[in-house]
């Protein structure tokens, strides 16, 4: 085949060994539309020029102008914000998931948002209250960012553009550690959805067609949470010791109390504290409560540890699951 | 491919009122839609293009006639690309390209593109801002040609 500048004598024919279909196949290229593309209602305007001397000088023409406005592409994905499962507790309420919804297509759109919460692939069901579209900040803020009212505020979206979507969530009491639950959010264009390739005669931007691209111009994604709970147990035991060096609880016996608080789970406990009233006929040693094998003052101060006349009082604050305390006292039998 | 010649007898008819012109050119665009057939061969068909949307691909087909009474010479046709198509290639009949507005020209293979620092690159088909085909004999009485190159919508 020839490369130009290609000469005069084949000018009849410079397809001559296949036709212009065939030719089409044979150099078909891989295609990487750009991210949005050009807006929908836009002119494609192509001209052409001939320039040529018939010998009476230069001359150059036009040739027609073929005009083709572009039409809608609705596409839209939505995407997980969140890098992980979002830790929640049992009967939490205001849980929050983060999505992001970007309009894929060449033309503004609305869309309209739902959340599935039921879909299976999961333990638990968790009840979506409310979804809130983003002020712009990117943080969940309930007095600065938008309930969502589907039909009344669905977001409109310029090509290319991602609006971020908080959707809030109740964790069901009935849950235990280590369950998940999925909600997804859809955005769906307002135009229409449906196979790629349907269209939508007349509905494009601009006053074209809209036409349903790869995405079926409704995108969906899953975010979960993952219920993190903690148990305390309290196993306490007691050793005695007599004055005569056995272990009988006659009066002026030591009594050894040692109560042992382990947290099980994936969560943490805050706030534990563990409180032991001393039993009658007994008395307190005083300088006698340790926490893991340390010595705590009696009164209430820094240290942890307090007795305050009737009872032993040692906070343990935040504790994590599969760790455990360990606080011992000592009383003497009256 | 029943389609193709009906267009293309279309696409002469006009022609043949202007004949008064010393030289005609027509251009038509026409959308490709690749299909696969039940035996997994893919089927090309070029249409009118009714709906476009970034990412289609077009032909875009120049129909010349030499209408007048004497030879054409020094025959040059240049076709700028529409801001909005990115140039796909053009079969093997490879036109000269610019990728500077039509200031230089040559092979796209033999172009290079200035970048913001300063150093060149490779021209790629993405950035080709004109299309030519330049004749080197001159086009008899009567004759009559057809030229072909592709775009993608951007």
């Amino acid at each position: 085949m020839m490369t130009a500048p290609v000469g005069g004598a084949k000018h009849h024919q410079l397809l001559p060994s296949c036709s212009l279909i065939a030719c089409a196949v044979a150099l078909a290229l891989p295609v990487t539309a750009d991210a949005a593309g050009t807006r929908a209602g836009s002119t494609i305007s192509n001209t052409a020029t001939a320039s040529f001397d018939t010998g009476g000088g230069a001359q150059t023409i036009n040739s027609n102008t073929v005009d083709l406005r572009v039409d809608e592409l609705l596409d839209v994905t939505v995407d997980s914000s969140d890098p992980a499962d979002v830790p929640t507790t049992p009967g939490a309420t205001n849980q929050l998931l983060t999505f992001s919804v970007t309009n894929n297509g060449n033309g503004e759109e609305a869309f309209a948002l739902t959340t599935i919460a039921n879909a299976g692939g999961d333990n638990y069901d968790p009840v979506v209250t409310q979804i809130y579209l983003d002020n712009g900040d990117g943080v969940f803020d309930a007095g600065a960012d938008t309930p969502y009212a589907p039909g009344a505020n669905d977001p409109v979206l310029d090509p290319d553009e991602s609006i971020r979507i908080f959707v809030l969530a109740t964790t069901p009491g009935t849950v235990v550690d280590g369950n998940r639950g999925i909600v997804s959010l859809n955005a769906a264009a307002k135009t229409g959805t449906g196979v790629p390739g349907a269209v939508y005669a007349g509905q494009g931007e601009g006053g074209g067609d809209a036409i349903v691209g790869t995405t079926g111009a409704d995108g969906r994604d899953a975010g979960a949470y993952v219920v993190s709970a903690a148990t305390v147990s309290l196993v306490k035991s007691a050793i005695i010791v007599d004055p005569f060096g056995g272990a009988e609880p006659v009066p002026g016996a030591e009594i050894t109390y040692t109560i042992t608080a382990t947290v099980a789970g994936s969560g943490s406990v805050s706030g534990l504290a563990i409180t032991d009233n001393i039993p009658t006929d007994t008395s307190y040693v005083a300088g006698s409560i340790t926490l893991g094998g340390s010595g705590l003052t009696d009164a209430a101060d820094a240290d942890a540890g307090d007795y305050n006349g009737t009872r032993v009082n040692v906070t343990l604050g935040t504790v994590a699951g599969g760790q455990t305390r360990t606080v011992t006292f000592k009383t003497r039998i009256n | 491919m029943r389609k193709l010649p009906l267009l293309l007898l279309a696409a002469f008819a006009p022609m043949q009122a202007l004949a008064a012109d010393r030289v005609d050119l027509d251009n038509h665009v026409f959308l490709e839609r690749v299909t696969t057939d039940a035996n997994g061969r893919e089927r090309v068909l070029l249409e009118e293009p009714k709906v476009v949307v970034p990412g289609d691909r077009l032909v875009f087909v120049l129909n010349y006639r030499n209408a007048g009474a004497q030879p054409a010479d020094r025959f040059v046709i240049t076709n700028p690309m529409p801001a909005a198509v990115r140039f796909a290639g053009a079969g093997d009949a490879q036109p000269v390209v610019s990728v500077d507005g039509g200031k230089q020209w040559g092979l796209l293979s033999a172009l290079s593109v200035t970048m913001p620092d300063g150093t060149r690159r490779a021209a790629q088909p993405a950035d080709v801002t004109h299309v030519r085909w330049a004749f080197d004999k001159p086009i008899p009485v009567g004759g009559t040609g057809k030229l072909m190159f592709r775009g993608v919508v951007k």
